[in-house]
């Protein structure tokens, strides 16, 4: 095993825990919907919900890391350069990772000054972490960015796969620089700080799970270089191109000129039509390989992938995208349900996939198999789908109560948040929510121990090369 | 032409990218000079000194923000680089206490608490909220509020105390009044059916 | 917009997309077992699909310029299925190794 793959696997090791905390912080989240009391003045909603969503871009960026370091050295059949300096970085970002929560959970806010900036909370969602964890996130993934290029430059190979990473890391790495500024301007704030988060989200994070789908699909399923790289053209194509111009759809409402409406709501629009191609594509590998493979856990984690992209981000988005709708769904419950199914099926199922994929190498299991799989994977999405449902009921009750009928006051607001809708809807989503912590919990059950015993072969047959 | 061929699909990807990153960046353009303090659909911050109303306009068929006549804020007419300074301390207020983690602008942000953006214009603080607290105007009514949400909550979900001086609380409701004055493109609909009077 | 209309129109339009998906699948599955009987399902949804999108027009409080994408845009979903399959299909076959 290379020493970056050693690397992935502590990169992977790293993200199932934030994934923990993620799930836990959720939880916590959800509770105080349903008992508004709950650690108040001690630990108020705010500051859980911080720990929920940073947690869940370190988690997912760790496993695009790992997923990366795994590939590469296979990718171009050397190590990769500048190791050693990866491998200190990876315990100096958990030590950061530590700290900024430590800070979040005891100290949580400072005074309006550049000091609470620089060392406490910048209170920029997803971008809370204080500035000086985003300098040290800056170092780790420029650092990332070397490694990636000097051995490709050291290897003197270049591949499509990883010209297309290359080309997408340096608007990855670029766009987080958003995460310093303080604006005095909320509308020019929001302005930028949606080229960070659209940007990542629904464009080069994109670009980067093609990537490490490409190469999870080679290994998985055999597929060819030139089949899989062709695919992904065809991807970038379309997801930027209806993404790149789709970031107008968070332009709608917060000063930006009116032309927004329309471009926005006609590029976003269009976006589900690539992620119907990747379901079409998703069945064409199922079906043409009979559902058989040596990795049945990854196998299904790239389906789920593909249909939870397709549901989660296309379904539930082209739902809420048009303007005349979003006017009354923009800011409520409808808008966390799309954005739970859609971080979800694009990523959380991508980085458990690869993981899995991973497994079968370490572990050097010819097929591997499990029982726990099934109930992890049935019990997250299931866990999933049940939040997000509850979630969509409430929001488009405060749709409609809060927007719609009361016209967006504290008291329609409040209205809203009373009614019977809305409460059976956070009632569900606490209940789906530990179903799906029962899966986390199974997943790292499972995680830790596939393929380390003889494996299922009953009904498996070796896939064909 | 040949769709097997990854080369033509690799044009097409670059050729789409670059088109798309064209237009953003002249769209970009236009819009920070439409979103900068002063430009076509954000109030330069002096806008505090003005009452703001919301009213519909039928030539763009949605709610806009009305700039009336003078009405002072806490009793004070601020000079530019005063009204500056108390939006900037504002926002920092806001960024500190992390206020986008419970609540909305622009309806961004978190969805614990109410949509800000129009929080200014909201019917609850004269109509609850002064007479909870004694104050005799709606900027004062939210101030004490703000430094004490504990003291005046009027529902199950309350706002913490996140330790505001008097100062902060000021520049915080500076803030609001001056949001309220964007041009959200008829962001939120119809906001407060019930007229306030102060 | 009326509060029925926000609420009709937004289950249409993600059921307009849901029902797309599921002609894909259909229409992908049916391929793969040449199964008439999974392509006509598949056809089926996609009637469905077209349905809501006349549903949509005739009904939503939405501009004609919005109605018009959305036909289109239910136009486009038809070919989407079969040409990705084809394309799959050509791209798979040119791979396989001459005799």
């Amino acid at each position: 095993m290379y020493r970056s793959q050693r690397l992935a696997l502590r990169y992977f090791t790293a993200a199932i825990v934030l994934f923990g905390v993620m799930t836990a912080a959720g939880l916590l989240s959800a509770t105080y919907y349903i008992q508004p009391s709950l650690l108040y003045n001690v630990f108020d909603f705010h500051m859980a919900k911080i720990v929920h969503i940073n947690t869940l871009v370190i988690w997912l960026l760790m496993g695009f890391i790992g997923a990366v370091y795994w590939f590469l050295p296979q990718e171009l059949e050397r190590e990769v350069v500048g190791i050693r300096l990866a491998e200190i970085l990876f315990y100096v970002f958990c030590a950061a990772v530590a700290v900024v929560a430590a800070v979040f959970l005891f100290v949580q806010y400072g005074g309006s000054n550049q000091f609470s900036m620089w060392f406490i909370n910048q209170g920029r969602k997803y971008v809370e972490a204080p500035r000086w964890a985003a300098a040290g996130i800056v170092v780790v993934v420029l650092t990332f960015v070397f490694n990636v290029v000097a051995t490709a430059v050291r290897a003197r190979r270049m591949t499509g796969i990883l010209w297309v990473l290359m080309l997408d890391l340096v608007p990855l790495s670029v766009l987080y620089l958003d995460a310093f500024p303080q604006i005095t301007n909320m509308s020019h704030d929001l302005y930028w700080w949606w080229w960070l988060v659209h940007m990542w989200v629904e464009a080069t994070w994109e670009v980067l799970i093609g990537c490490l789908m490409a190469w999870s699909l080679m290994e998985l399923l055999g597929t060819s270089r030139r089949i899989v790289e062709t695919w992904l053209y065809i991807e970038v194509m379309l997801v930027l191109g209806t993404g790149i111009l789709g970031l107008g759809h968070h332009y709608f409402w917060i000063g930006t000129p009116q032309y927004w409406l329309s471009i926005g709501g006609f590029f976003s629009a269009l976006e589900p039509l690539p992620l119907l191609g990747m379901v079409v594509h998703a069945v064409y590998d199922a079906g043409t390989h009979h559902m058989h493979t040596t990795n049945r856990p990854a196998f299904y984690w790239v389906l789920a992938e593909a249909f939870g992209n397709f549901i989660g981000a296309g379904v539930f988005g082209f739902m809420m995208t048009l303007p005349q709708i979003n006017l009354f769904s923009h800011g409520t419950q409808w808008t966390v349900s799309h954005g739970h199914f859609a971080f979800w099926g694009a990523y959380g199922c991508g980085v458990i996939a690869i993981i899995y994929l991973v497994l079968q190498r370490t572990r050097e299991a010819q097929v591997l198999e499990s029982h726990a799989w099934k109930w992890s994977f049935g019990l997250l999405n299931l866990g999933l789908i049940g939040m997000v449902g509850g979630l969509l009921v409430a929001g488009i009750a405060q749709a409609i109560y809060e927007r719609a009928e009361g016209g967006s006051t504290l008291q329609a607001f409040v209205v809203a948040s009373e009614s019977s809708w809305f409460h059976s809807g956070m009632y569900a989503r606490l209940a789906f929510g530990v179903v799906f912590a029962l899966g986390y919990l199974t997943l790292v059950y499972d995680l830790l121990t596939i393929g380390r015993r003889v494996p299922i072969v009953a009904t498996t047959q070796v896939a064909s090369a | 032409m040949d769709i097997q061929d990854p080369k033509f699909w690799r044009a097409g990807a670059i050729s789409s990218t670059v088109v798309m990153l064209i237009v953003l960046a002249f769209l970009t353009i236009d819009s920070l000079e439409a979103i900068r303090a002063g430009g076509r659909q954000v109030p330069n911050y002096d806008v505090i000194n003005q009452r703001i109303g919301y009213a519909y306009d039928w030539s763009r068929r949605l709610d806009v923000p009305v700039i009336g006549p003078t009405e002072p804020l806490f009793g004070k007419s601020y000079s530019l680089a005063e009204a500056t300074a108390q939006i900037r301390l504002g926002k920092l207020v806001i960024q500190s206490r992390a206020c986008m983690d419970c609540h909305t602008f622009f309806g961004n942000g978190a969805y614990y608490g109410p949509d800000l953006t129009k929080a200014w214009l909201d019917p609850a603080w004269s109509q609850i909220w002064m007479p909870m607290t004694g104050a005799r105007t709606r900027a004062d009514a939210m101030v004490l509020f703000l430094m004490h949400p504990e003291r005046y909550p009027t529902w199950t979900r309350r706002m913490p105390n996140l330790g505001l001086s008097e100062d902060e609380a000021r520049s915080l409701v500076a803030y609001l009044k001056w949001m309220s004055a964007v041009d959200a493109n008829g962001f939120p609909e119809n906001f407060g059916l019930i007229h306030s009077r102060d | 917009m009326t509060p029925v209309a926000l609420f009709t129109t937004a289950i249409a339009l993600g059921l307009i997309v849901l029902s797309g998906g599921a002609y894909g699948v259909l229409y992908g599955a049916g391929s793969l077992r040449s199964s008439r009987r999974l392509l006509r399902a598949g056809y089926v949804c996609y009637a469905g699909q077209l349905l809501l999108v006349l549903a949509v027009c005739v009904a939503a409080p939405l501009a004609i310029v919005w109605k018009s994408f959305l036909v289109l845009s239910g136009i486009a979903y038809g070919f989407i299925p079969p040409i990705t399959w084809r394309l799959l299909q050509a791209l798979h076959h040119s791979n396989e190794p001459q005799p």
